[in-house]
């Protein structure tokens, strides 16, 4: 796996990474003003929501070499933790989605220090694992926690899910542009998550999760410790999806066992390899371009996950740069020989 | 040999096997402050397998080794970087993707002290141990080069490079000189005396045997993951079993011829 991963971190793209940072930033305060539609607005969102998770997932599996097939298990973690909170203690969504996220924490070192320790093959196998359990205890959770109105509801939400726990509270505020906040606020947490990640990587722990990704063996050898490095990319992630989690729930009002289905964790690792493993810029790209894609591939039904299977495939086998990959490749060719020609 | 007490290393009746292959059998040996071990032998041998034991990269069967009064056994390989233990490996290792410069800090950012947390910035003394290391090997100008990209020799400065720049109190050499010409052996020779003036005790694996001899002060042969041969550089050609299972009779000569010549000049 590691051969197609090409690392562009090298200095001289940090102003570059300013200037494309500015321009999102100007696009994402554009969208709004741009875009009427309140359907569209919404797909939006969710791009957005995805590129924050896949931006996670690259740290993991593109920057640090953990293949982690627990990404929608923290999703789910964090989401459930919000809606729990606010369902039965009766949280304001504003403090129960940091709260999820930062639980989201402890559970993934518990995760953490069960299965990194061992080989890469046994980490997916074994996150894999989790992911289903933690959704087969939800929907085969059919005790009655509470009576409301007759029916029964599950501590888990069993397999209905939560709805109705709170919300942004946009509607009294912005009334017909309440979506407008809603974009808001997922953008602010996308944001926030992809400044962290950002800088995460140019400090002494990216060039750890990259030095152990490379070689862990040598890494070790020069003082690297490789079971606390992978445990601390595990926890930032998890608290970064978790609160996208969260998020995820409160924008929709619910939150349900289909979080944890194979075409979610698809999506997000495909988001990466389209947009390319390794580079900063290439799950919010993938994530867009998948998103727009998915407009067909939904209609497809349970023929998603087959799309997405396929999209991965053919991007790992023509274009194992991804895309952003593929443009950064070819502007360094250009400059090359634009330099031989001088 | 001198004292025990006066070892800087010490491995009692170390043995390494791979299921019931004795890669490193019953090796005890010791390691004097300042000097320089050579360890030839053929290939096979054990000795790799020795240095991974001692690094802690494997897990030793059975035995104990002891670095500058304590016991290293079972330690992990990044405890043992930071108690001063620094090697380089046959297969010439790099973080293929990081550059020159991040190959080096993350070595000195990590490989000095344990560290909890990493930090958010490179320690500036970790810098400009990073600049002084890859001057120290002649890298400098490379350092935004990717290591992947790297020649064969510059990967072998890099990695003396990443060694040394953990400030380590011994530095083990994996066959620094295989697959390299003449000039760049004679660059390599020329730098590990260099280490060696600034006080770095040094043990060296070498195939090429000449540049063993020459650079150590005392000399180890192993066979079959064992010690057949332990004694002075100009010993080694004269030594019956060596010669026989290891040198051979024309390889023998030569060394001996070589090293007369020297002695006589
Ligand atoms: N990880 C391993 N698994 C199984 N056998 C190994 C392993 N590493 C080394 N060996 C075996 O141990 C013996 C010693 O190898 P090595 O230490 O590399 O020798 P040298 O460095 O002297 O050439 C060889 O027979 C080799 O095949
Ligand atoms: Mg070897």
């Amino acid at each position: 796996m590691v051969n197609f991963i090409k690392d562009r971190s090298s200095r001289w793209t940090l102003p570059a990474d300013a200037w494309i940072g500015l321009l999102v930033i100007i696009i994402a305060v554009a969208v709004p003003f741009v875009i009427q539609s309140r359907y569209l607005l919404g797909e939006v969102i969710l791009a957005l929501i995805w590129a924050g998770v896949a931006s996670q997932w690259n740290l993991l599996f593109g920057y640090a070499g953990v293949f982690s097939l627990a990404p929608m298990a923290f999703f789910a973690f964090g989401a459930y933790a919000t809606a729990m909170l606010s369902y039965y203690l009766g949280w304001s969504v504003w403090l129960s989605i940091p709260a999820g996220a930062i639980v989201s924490i402890p559970f993934s070192l518990i995760i953490g220090l069960a299965c990194l320790r061992l080989e890469g093959v046994y980490v997916a196998l074994l996150t894999f694992a989790v992911a289903q359990m933690m959704y087969l205890l939800i929907v085969t959770d059919t005790g009655c926690f509470q009576q409301i109105g007759g029916s029964c509801v599950q501590f888990t939400g069993g397999a209905t899910g939560f709805s109705d726990f709170g919300d942004f509270g946009m509607r009294p505020l912005l009334h017909q542009y309440w979506m407008i906040g809603n974009y808001a606020v997922v953008c602010c947490g996308a944001f926030l998550t992809m400044l962290v990640s950002w800088i995460v990587i140019r400090s002494p722990m990216g060039l750890a999760f990259r030095a152990i990704r490379d070689n862990p063996g040598y890494a070790m050898a020069r003082g690297v410790n490789r079971f606390r490095t992978h445990l601390l990319v595990f926890g930032i992630s998890a608290f970064f999806i978790g609160l996208l989690g969260g998020l995820y729930a409160v924008h929709f009002q619910a939150i349900g066992p289909t979080v944890f289905s194979l075409s979610q964790l698809l999506f997000v690792i495909a988001s990466v390899v389209v947009g390319g493993v390794g580079s900063f810029w290439g799950p919010l790209l993938g994530a867009v371009v998948l998103t727009g894609a998915d407009e067909f591939l939904s209609d497809f039904g349970e023929y998603r996950s087959l799309g997405l299977g396929l999209i991965i495939t053919a991007f790992v086998v023509f274009l194992p740069r991804g895309l952003v990959g593929e443009i950064v490749h070819l502007f360094a060719l250009w400059r090359r020989k634009r330099q031989s020609h001088v | 040999m001198s004292s025990l007490a006066e070892a800087l290393l010490s491995c009692r009746q170390v043995s390494r096997y791979f299921g019931s292959l004795a890669a490193v059998k019953d090796v005890s040996l010791d390691v004097m402050p300042g000097e320089v071990l050579g360890i030839g032998g053929p290939n096979g041998a054990g000795k790799s397998t020795l240095f991974d034991v001692i690094t802690g990269l494997v897990p030793a069967s059975a035995g104990s080794i002891s670095f500058a009064g304590r016991s290293i056994s079972g330690k992990g390989a990044d405890e043992i970087c930071h108690a001063g233990v620094a090697r380089t490996f046959q297969l010439n290792a790099a973080f293929e993707h990081l550059s020159v410069q991040e190959n080096i800090e993350v070595a000195a950012h990590f490989g000095s002290t344990a560290r909890i947390f990493p930090g958010f910035r490179v320690a500036a003394s970790a810098r400009a141990a990073a600049a002084e290391s890859l001057e120290t090997v002649g890298l400098i100008g490379k350092s935004a080069q990717r290591a992947g990209a790297l020649p064969v020799f510059d990967r072998k400065l890099l990695m003396i490079a990443g060694a040394i720049v953990t400030k380590p109190k011994i530095l083990f050499l994996d066959e620094p000189v295989g697959g390299l010409n003449r000039d760049e052996i004679d660059l390599i020779q020329a730098l590990i005396e260099r280490l060696r003036t600034s006080g770095m005790t040094i043990v060296v694996i070498e195939h090429v045997m000449r540049f063993l001899l020459t650079l150590s002060s005392r000399v180890i042969i192993m066979h079959h993951g064992e010690i057949i041969f332990e004694g002075l550089p100009g010993q080694v050609a004269e030594d019956r079993t060596v010669v026989d299972i290891y040198l051979g009779q024309g390889a023998a000569q030569r060394l001996r011829a070589h090293f007369s010549d020297t002695q006589h000049a």
